[in-house]
């Protein structure tokens, strides 16, 4: 619980960092420092923690070892997101010490999202998570698709958000209480229309914000529009958590309906993985590319809410763990590249190993081959899903689309290690220092090591 | 629990007075509209198309650009508008809240002036310049 508190105060601090310190290079050590900060509290929280949900703020919020878990991988993750990122985030624009304020702004309601209890609180993680991000999105005020990712973001947002409100209050009709634990009774009996309603409220306003298809038209835009340094932060980190808050809803409260939710569950996940795979094959840019493939990847996250089961908890972990890393690393090396498209990344690996490499192995991972994180990801996701009687069929297209995303992931790798370009790919003036290589060598060991111990994420 | 139990338990004949009432509402004012349109005598002039600005004549074009200094200073007194509003429960409850409340108003106040700290920090009330 101290983390919320923390992230808010940082928050602040980094905010008032923008009046009170002078120098660029201050206000990013200061981030960096509070991101240190953060992690530590984290764990804190994870030692403090027993197995036994405790809750906070009258019921508001609910801990337990499973949310501290999952906020020390966040927080861990928003970590090397700060540390590979801090460079590019100063030369945005000039605002600089406010981006890293909004960053741990979002942070607040991610962790919100975790461990909320009680729907009012789902609500606000989502707008305190929502709104920096709208801001970040036209960080880029000169530039023209920025605007639009910013304002496309914003009414798509706050249109979401309505059906979010009406979903809510429909569910208060039918239940007469906020608290999500205490929902779990509406199982018994014929379940009334107008829960059933606020359940396919909720399904649209949640699958609107986890960017699941048919209601993922806004994100190529928005991520392609934002400014780069914080596409990464959007598409990971406020992903993972937007998924631990629908799958914490359904779990706790709608379980005892699931006969009724299950089958628009696997509508939408045949839908997402159909149009976030097959839309990314014909993709020019790189990072248009991995907004499609982030779509994809929704859709494997949302086996987890079919699947009413511990091991989902377990697969949410390990998938956000490495679905997270991942990013960070290949969006690390976009940012530094002079040409987003497919051939701007001709004959990189001559040029810079390091950086080739670490984008290969964080391919490997998004696209689930074996030895990276997002094999296991993956399987925990299926497994999870195939013990609480998922069709098969729906299991197999899965399969089937991650085969497909495995060719427009390898195109990037072909790119990289068989073609040469007589030009450097990479900007002239990207700073990729010793630091820098440093952290994308963590971060590349770190999906391969979640690959070999996927257990290490779930114990520690 | 007496509305959740009309929700719940409610025939969709139970309803049928309120569409009654809605059908009548929405014929009601078609045919009001549609008569004066079609009894009314039409006299039009340039006066009467003109938009009604409380009697005054109007003056240039209403759509032009202006400076953004108007919208942060509106924005922001709105913003400390609405957080002075929760001053008044406050004041209300002021005995009873006893010291907690006392200290988490002191809370809210110092996050409220931290913001007002960054404002005047950033220079967004500065009108000249």
């Amino acid at each position: 619980m101290n983390i919320i508190i923390a992230s808010a105060l940082l928050g602040v601090v980094l905010m008032l960092s923008g009046v009170f310190l002078n120098h660029a290079k201050g206000k990013r050590t200061l981030a960096i420092f509070a991101s240190i900060i953060l992690m530590v509290v984290a764990v804190v929280d994870v030692m403090q923690n027993t197995n036994n949900t405790i809750l906070h703020f009258n019921g508001l919020m609910a801990t337990n070892s499973f949310t501290a878990k999952l906020n020390a991988v966040i927080a861990f993750c928003s970590m090397l997101y700060i540390f590979l990122f801090s460079n590019e985030i100063s030369k945005v624009g000039l605002n600089d010490a406010e981006y890293f304020a909004l960053i741990f702004f979002a942070l607040t309601g991610v962790f919100i999202l975790t461990s909320y209890q009680n729907m009012f609180m789902l609500f606000l993680g989502i707008e305190i998570l929502s709104i920096p991000q709208y801001i970040l999105a036209g960080s880029d005020k000169r530039n023209v698709k920025s605007n639009e990712a910013s304002l496309k973001y914003f009414l798509m947002g706050a249109f979401s958000t309505g059906f979010l409100l009406m979903g809510i209050t429909l569910i208060y009709g039918a239940t007469g209480t906020f608290d999500v634990s205490k929902m779990a009774l509406m199982g018994s009996g014929e379940p009334s229309t107008i829960a059933l309603l606020g359940i396919l409220f909720l399904i649209v306003a949640l699958g609107f914000k986890a960017s699941a298809a048919p209601f993922h038209v806004w994100t190529p835009d928005v991520y392609d529009g934002s400014p780069t340094a914080f596409t990464p932060f959007m598409a990971s980190i406020a992903k993972v958590a937007i998924f631990a808050a629908f799958i914490h809803l359904f779990h706790a409260s709608f379980a005892g309906l699931a006969g009724r939710w299950h089958i628009i569950i696997i509508a939408i996940i045949v839908l997402t993985l159909l149009i976030g795979n097959v839309t990314a094959v014909y993709q020019q840019s790189v990072k248009r590319m991995l907004a499609y493939s982030s779509i994809a990847q929704a859709g494997f996250l949302l086996f987890a809410v079919y699947s009413l089961n511990e091991i989902s908890q377990k697969g949410i972990l390990l998938y956000g763990a490495s679905y997270m890393l991942a990013t960070m690393s290949i969006f690390a090396v976009l940012i530094k590249m002079k040409d987003y498209t497919f051939d701007g990344f001709n004959g990189l690996a001559k040029k810079q190993p390091v950086l080739a490499f670490a984008a290969a192995i964080a391919l490997f991972s998004l696209a689930g081959i074996p030895l990276t994180g997002g094999f296991f990801g993956k399987y925990y996701m299926l497994n999870g899903a195939m013990q609480n009687g998922m069709p098969i069929w729906v299991l197999i297209f899965a399969v089937l689309m991650a085969a497909i995303s495995v060719y427009y992931y390898f195109k990037v790798i072909q790119a990289m290690y068989f073609k040469t370009s007589i030009q450097d790919a990479t900007e002239p003036d990207a700073v990729i220092d010793v630091p820098f290589k440093v952290m994308l060598i963590i971060n590349t060991a770190l999906l391969i090591l979640l690959g070999i111990y996927p257990t290490i994420v779930t114990i520690f | 629990m007496i509305f959740l139990d009309i929700a719940v338990n409610s025939k969709p004949m139970d309803w049928f007075p309120i569409l009654l009432q809605l059908g009548i509402a929405v014929a009601f004012a078609a045919v009001m509209i549609g008569a004066t349109q079609l009894l009314g005598p039409k006299r039009k002039t340039s006066d009467k198309l003109v938009n009604f600005e409380s009697g005054i004549e109007n003056v240039g074009n209403a759509r032009q650009p202006m400076a953004i200094k108007y919208f942060l200073v509106a924005i922001l007194f709105v913003l400390f508008d609405v957080e002075v509003i929760f001053f008044y429960p406050y004041a209300v409850n002021f005995r009873s809240l006893g010291w907690d409340g006392f200290l988490e108003v002191l809370l809210f106040i110092t996050l409220f002036l931290v913001g007002f700290v960054y404002i005047i920090k950033k220079g967004a009330l500065q009108w000249e310049e």
